[in-house]
């Protein structure tokens, strides 16, 4: 990314709630875990992840969406990547 | 940073009352500044010893412990930064202002035609450039404080407006500044590229600083700068005719520090070369009899009269900075003795209040709020923004050195984001900007008693011999003017309910972290 990217980046007004396509890949943090599952939290909108392997709470993972209801901003996903807590 | 090995502290009612320290400092700070209107840093220290001791006396098994944190509390280098970043701008401040420099400012202004209304909005923006260039906003305020308040004063602008002014840029520079100690830590606890944290940052800095500067240009024309009844009233407007242009020369001093500064040379080099050749003008335009200075403006031992004494007094070069003097009036004096001199209530105030922080890591009070707040408020994240917002402040009112409390919050702010997948831009920006801020806005914050602290050197000054103690600004009257500083905190609160400017982790990826 260029300086002058960087400068212009995020000059404007982001939802709450960011919808997502299936089979977008994302990176994000795990926002709980619960069970064998997890939650990911991308602002206000949900995704979850019915197996989590052993990605913990604050780990970063690389998501695959596999859907999402943009009305109630819910999807699911699956970890394709565990890149694990930040250094 | 090295780090010692965490001791944790266990409190009679539980881990809420290790903050009892700071609180009852804070309570004694509101009734000694606030109520009774008394601007002592030495009657806070008392204070924050006060604190510590009725803590000690909350503590449950061995109060060992306890005395073990507050060393290792004492003996961070984030209080140590701030001690170095005071005594040397306060030296280099001390010594250009005696080398007319103030005189300099004064003929500059008149010449240019800055009067008293344009003179606080003008103040802002060179204070904010010198803060950004040289990355302390602590050296801009002392150094603002020494050198253009005075110059204001006689100028007829309004005290309080202009000593509000130049905590605004010293408040812009510590945000916005690359090498400034907020901007580092921001980007390093958050997992952010310095570069992309301070690109990132440039959209709410720039909101802000318009509405400040608007704000000034209002307020310098639309309140009274100096009016009958004021101490001011007799020098306002006295402008003598005579003032020499000459002290301007050490703005290539100024240039000097800051060149080196942003060319990543560490602040005490910086401004120890920039004290040099401060020095080395002062000697020069004394010699030519172009203002009136002399190394003895600088350091002076004023010794009592006998024999030893008066041969060492006509001694060449040494005879230049010892004069002989009745046994009354025996001391040690100059520049470089009182600039350093008059931080020292702060530093021993400032090595306390980073202990009584510590204290209250140990002791669990900064998780039990963090459990509080996560649980209970940050539901959402508008909710969990304005959080960050609001406990960066909240912090910020507790530990009053700006990095020290940046560096107790940055996990908190990292948790809490990270729920929500806010972007380490995102959070970096919010941590430093709001640290930045409130740090120059409570009346017992670091940046602000240091800046009060050079207001204080300027009373019996040799370059400001009018400047008499009731011009003083109580640092509890200036806090509503902090302009940029409110700005800031209100557009982080506009930000975190509209998403101006949010970014989330999905979005961007920030770069690794380049610096450590």
């Amino acid at each position: 990314m260029s300086r002058l990217d960087k400068l212009l980046a995020g000059w404007t007004f982001r939802t709450a709630t960011p919808t997502f396509e299936p089979g977008e890949v994302i990176t994000a943090y795990v926002s709980e875990r619960n069970g064998d599952g997890l939650t990911v939290r991308i602002g206000d909108s949900v995704i979850r992840v019915e197996d989590g392997g052993d990605a913990a709470v604050e780990d970063k993972v690389r998501l695959e969406v596999t859907s999402f209801d943009a009305t109630n901003h819910v999807g699911t996903g699956d970890v394709v990547e565990l890149l694990g807590p930040d250094a | 940073m090295p780090e010692e090995p965490d001791i944790e502290l266990s409190f009679r009612g539980g881990r809420l009352v290790s903050a009892l320290p700071i609180a009852l400092f804070i309570a004694w700070a509101i009734f000694q500044s606030g109520i009774l209107g008394i601007g002592d840093t030495t009657g806070l220290v008392a204070g924050m010893l006060t604190g510590l001791i009725v803590g000690l006396l909350f503590v449950r098994g061995d109060w060992k412990d306890y005395a073990d944190v507050i060393f290792a509390g004492m003996t961070r280098r984030v209080a140590a930064t701030a001690v170095v970043a005071w005594l040397w701008a306060g030296m280099f401040a001390e010594t250009i202002q005696v080398g007319g420099f103030v005189d300099g400012l004064v003929w500059a202004a008149t010449v240019l035609n800055v009067g008293p209304g344009l003179f606080p909005a003008v103040t802002f923006l060179l204070a904010a450039l010198l803060a950004t260039g040289i990355g302390t906003g602590y050296g801009t305020a002392i150094a603002f404080t020494s050198l253009v308040f005075p110059a204001g004063l006689l100028l007829g602008a309004n005290p309080v407006l202009l000593f509000g002014a130049i905590l605004s840029g010293a408040v812009f520079g510590d945000n916005l500044a690359p090498v400034s100690d907020t901007t580092i830590v921001s980007a390093v606890t958050q997992d952010a590229d310095i570069g992309g944290v301070v690109a990132s940052r440039v959209k709410y800095a720039v909101v802000a600083a318009a509405l400040a500067i608007a704000a000034y240009l209002v307020a310098g024309f639309g309140i009274p700068g100096v009016w009958g009844g004021m101490p001011h009233v007799d020098v306002a407007g006295e402008v003598s005719a005579s003032v020499s242009p000459w002290g301007l020369v050490h703005l290539l001093d100024i240039a000097l520090v800051i060149v080196l500064a942003v060319r990543g040379r560490h602040i005490i080099e910086a401004v120890s070369w920039g004290l040099l050749l401060a020095a080395a003008f002062n000697v020069a335009l004394g010699a030519a009899n172009l203002v009136d200075v002399s190394a003895g403006s600088m350091l002076l031992f004023s010794a009592p009269q006998n024999g030893l004494t008066q041969a060492v007094e006509a001694l060449p070069l040494l005879g230049a900075v010892v004069e002989t003097v009745p046994a009354g009036q025996v001391g040690v004096g100059g520049s470089v003795y009182s600039g350093a001199a008059g931080f020292f209530p702060l530093i021993v105030l400032t090595l306390l209040l980073v202990a009584g922080a510590e204290i209250m890591r140990a002791g669990g009070g900064f998780d039990a709020i963090q459990e509080l707040v996560i649980d209970r408020v940050a539901t959402t994240v508008r909710r969990a923004e304005t959080t960050m917002v609001v406990g960066t402040a909240l912090v910020n009112a507790t530990v009053t050195i700006n990095t020290a409390a940046e560096i107790a919050i940055a996990p908190y702010i990292a948790t809490l984001g990270k729920r929500f997948n806010i972007n380490g831009y995102r959070r970096a920006n919010i941590l430093d900007a709001n640290t930045s801020a409130l740090g120059y806005i409570f009346p017992w914050g670091g940046g602000l008693l240091a800046g009060y602290g050079a207001m204080q050197g300027l009373v019996g000054g040799e370059a400001t011999p009018w400047f008499t103690a009731e011009m003083l600004v109580n640092p509890a009257s200036v806090f509503p003017y902090v302009f940029h500083g409110w700005f800031l905190v209100a557009v982080f609160l506009f930000a975190a309910w509209t998403g101006y400017g949010r970014e989330y982790v999905s979005d961007r990826t920030s770069e690794e972290v380049s610096r450590v």
